[in-house]
C-alpha cells in the first residue's frame, strides 16, 4: 500500500520523467561515442561488452549517481515542502516504512533507467559488433553488477535527504559526495568503498575484487539501513 | 528602492541558509586528495614540462572548474529559487512596487556573489593546502598571491555566461527536478565539448576550457589550447545578455498566471 502511495505522490513531480530522461541520456553516451570513434574501439581485442563499459561507464555512472541524488532529494522534498512529513507521522505507519517505500520506489526507477542504458548498449553491440546470446547474457551480468553497486549510493542520498529539510542542503551534500567520489583514484580499493564511488566500478575479470565490492555493497546497504533506524530513534528522542 | 538596499534584503534572506558551509566543505573536499597524496610525482611534472607548484595549483583548479564549481552554482540557484517558494514569498515580492526585472537581476547578482565567495574560499584553502604539502615534501608549493588571484579572477569571469544560463533555467523551469536535472546534466558533457570546436557555444565548458588553456600555457610539452578573445568574447557576452533578458522577462510569470 505504502509503495503505491509513494508512486501516486510522484505523479506531478517529474521524477519519473527525469529518470526516463536521465536513462536515455546515459544510453546515448555509448552510441555517440562509438559513432564518433568506432575505429578506435573496434581495434581493441577485449570482449565487446568490456570495451563498451571501459569506454563509457565513467560518464554513465556519473549520470546515474547524479540521477539518484536528485531523485532522492525530490522524493523527500515533497514531504517537507508543505508539511507532508507531519501528516505522514500522524498516520498509523512507521516513519521507517516511509523511508523504505521511497527506497523501493527509487530502486524501481533506477532499474528503469538502467534498462534503458542496457538497451543503448545492446544497440551498440548489434550495430558495431555481432550481438549473440552469450553477449546478451554478459551484458545482463554487467548491468546486474552495476545495479547492485548503485544501491548504497542511492541509500546514502536518501538518508541525507531524509534528514535535511531544505532541498538545497540535501542536494548540496549529495553533490559534494559525488564530487568527492570523482576525485578518488580508481585503483584505491578502500577509498572506492565510499557509497558514491562504488557505482564507478566496472565488473572485471578480477573476480575476487568484484566479489569483494559486491559484498561490501550489500554490507553497506544493511549497515546504512540499521544506521538510519538508529538515527530516526535519536531524532524522535531529541524532537 | 535602490539596488543596494535590494541586495541587502537578499543577503539577509540567505543568512541562515547554510550555503556558506556547503560552499566551504565543497572546496575543502576538493583539495583534500591533493593534500593527502603521499607520493607526489615530481618526475611526471618534469616529463610534461611544468613546475610542480604550478601543477599542484592547476590540477586543483581543473577539478574545480570541471564539476565542483558548476555543480555548487546549480545548488546556489536552487537556494535562490526555493527561498521564494516557501510561504509564497514570490507573490509577496511581486506585490511590491518594484520592477520584477530589477528583482531578478538582484538575485542574479547574489548568485555572482556566491560564486565569488566560493572562489575566494578556494583561494584560501589552496594556500592552506599548499603550505601543508610544502612542509611535507620540503619543496615550496606556494605561488605568488597575485598569480593565484589572476587565475581565480579569470575563472570567475569565464563562468559568468554559465551562471546566467543556470539562472535562466531556475527562473523558467518551474518543476525543481527538471531545472536541477538539466543544470547538472549540462555539466557532464563539458569534458567532451572542450575537444570539439563547438565549445564556443556551450557556456558550461568555458571555465574548464579556460583552465585547460592555462594548463597548456604553463606546461611546455602539453600542446596548445588557446582561448581566443575574438570570437569567444562576443559570443559569451551575447549568451549572458540574452539569458539575462529572457530570465528578466520570465521572472515571476508562473506566479502571475496562477
Amino acid at each position: 500500500m505504502s509503495l503505491g502511495l509513494e508512486w501516486q505522490k510522484i505523479k506531478r513531480t517529474g521524477v519519473l520523467w527525469t529518470f526516463l530522461g536521465g536513462g536515455i541520456l546515459a544510453a546515448v553516451v555509448p552510441v555517440i561515442n562509438l559513432a564518433a570513434r568506432s575505429e578506435m574501439y573496434l581495434r581493441l581485442q577485449d570482449s565487446p561488452v568490456d570495451i563498451l563499459f571501459k569506454g563509457n561507464w565513467q560518464l554513465m555512472a556519473l549520470l546515474n549517481i547524479l540521477l539518484l541524488v536528485l531523485g532522492a532529494c525530490v522524493l523527500y522534498h515533497i514531504e517537507y515542502a508543505d508539511n507532508g512529513q507531519l501528516k505522514m507521522c500522524s498516520l498509523p505507519i512507521k516513519e521507517s516504512t516511509l523511508f523504505f517505500s521511497k527506497l523501493g520506489l527509487m530502486t524501481g526507477l533506477c532499474l528503469v533507467s538502467l534498462s534503458l542504458e542496457a538497451l543503448g548498449m545492446a544497440f551498440c553491440l548489434s550495430h558495431w559488433f555481432n550481438l549473440s546470446q552469450s553477449l546478451c547474457l554478459e551484458l545482463l551480468k554487467y548491468f546486474a553488477y552495476a545495479f547492485l553497486l548503485l544501491l548504497p549510493g542511492g541509500m546514502l542520498a536518501l538518508i541525507l535527504s531524509a534528514f535535511c529539510k531544505n532541498l538545497w542542503v540535501s542536494l548540496g551534500c549529495g553533490v559534494i559526495g559525488v564530487c568527492a567520489a570523482i576525485l578518488i583514484p580508481t585503483d584505491n580499493f578502500i577509498l572506492n568503498l565510499f557509497p558514491f564511488a562504488l557505482p564507478f566500478q566496472v565488473l572485471t575479470l578480477n573476480t575476487e575484487q568484484a566479489v569483494c565490492y559486491l559484498l561490501a555493497s550489500l554490507g553497506e546497504v544493511a549497515f546504512m539501513a540499521l544506521m538510519f533506524l538508529g538515527l530516526l530513534k535519536i531524532r524522535r528522542t531529541l524532537a | 528602492m535602490s539596488f543596494a538596499s535590494l541586495l541587502d534584503i537578499e543577503l539577509k534572506k540567505i543568512r541562515r541558509s547554510k550555503i556558506f558551509m556547503l560552499l566551504f566543505v565543497a572546496v575543502v573536499i576538493l583539495w583534500l586528495p591533493a593534500i593527502l597524496n603521499t607520493n607526489y610525482s615530481f618526475e611526471t611534472d618534469a616529463a610534461i614540462g611544468i613546475a610542480s607548484e604550478y601543477n599542484f595549483l592547476v590540477q586543483g583548479f581543473l577539478a574545480l572548474a570541471w564539476f565542483m564549481y558548476p555543480a555548487s552554482m546549480v545548488v546556489s540557484t536552487v537556494l535562490l529559487k526555493q527561498l521564494e517558494r516557501t510561504n509564497k514569498g514570490m507573490l509577496k515580492m511581486l506585490a511590491l512596487p518594484i520592477s520584477s526585472a530589477k528583482l531578478c537581476l538582484t538575485k542574479f547578482f547574489i548568485l555572482l556573489l556566491l560564486a565569488g565567495l566560493q572562489l575566494l574560499l578556494n583561494f584560501g584553502v589552496y594556500y592552506a593546502g599548499a603550505a601543508l604539502v610544502s612542509q611535507r615534501f620540503a619543496y615550496n608549493f606556494l605561488l605568488p598571491p597575485l598569480f593565484v588571484l589572476k587565475e581565480t579572477g579569470l575563472l570567475f569571469l569565464a563562468a559568468i555566461p554559465m551562471l546566467a544560463f543556470f539562472w535562466l533555467l531556475a527562473v523558467t523551469i518551474q518543476t525543481p527536478i527538471f531545472s536541477i536535472g538539466v543544470g547538472l546534466a549540462s555539466i557532464v558533457p563539458s569534458i567532451l565539448m572542450i575537444n570539439t570546436k563547438y565549445w564556443l557555444f556551450y557556456p558550461m565548458s568555458y571555465p574548464f576550457y579556460l583552465m585547460t588553456a592555462e594548463y597548456c600555457k604553463l606546461a611546455a610539452n602539453l600542446g596548445s589550447a588557446e582561448m581566443p578573445l575574438i570570437p569567444w568574447l562576443p559570443i559569451a557576452i551575447g549568451i549572458t545578455v540574452s539569458c539575462l533578458i529572457l530570465a528578466c522577462l520570465r521572472f515571476g510569470q508562473a506566479e502571475r498566471n496562477c
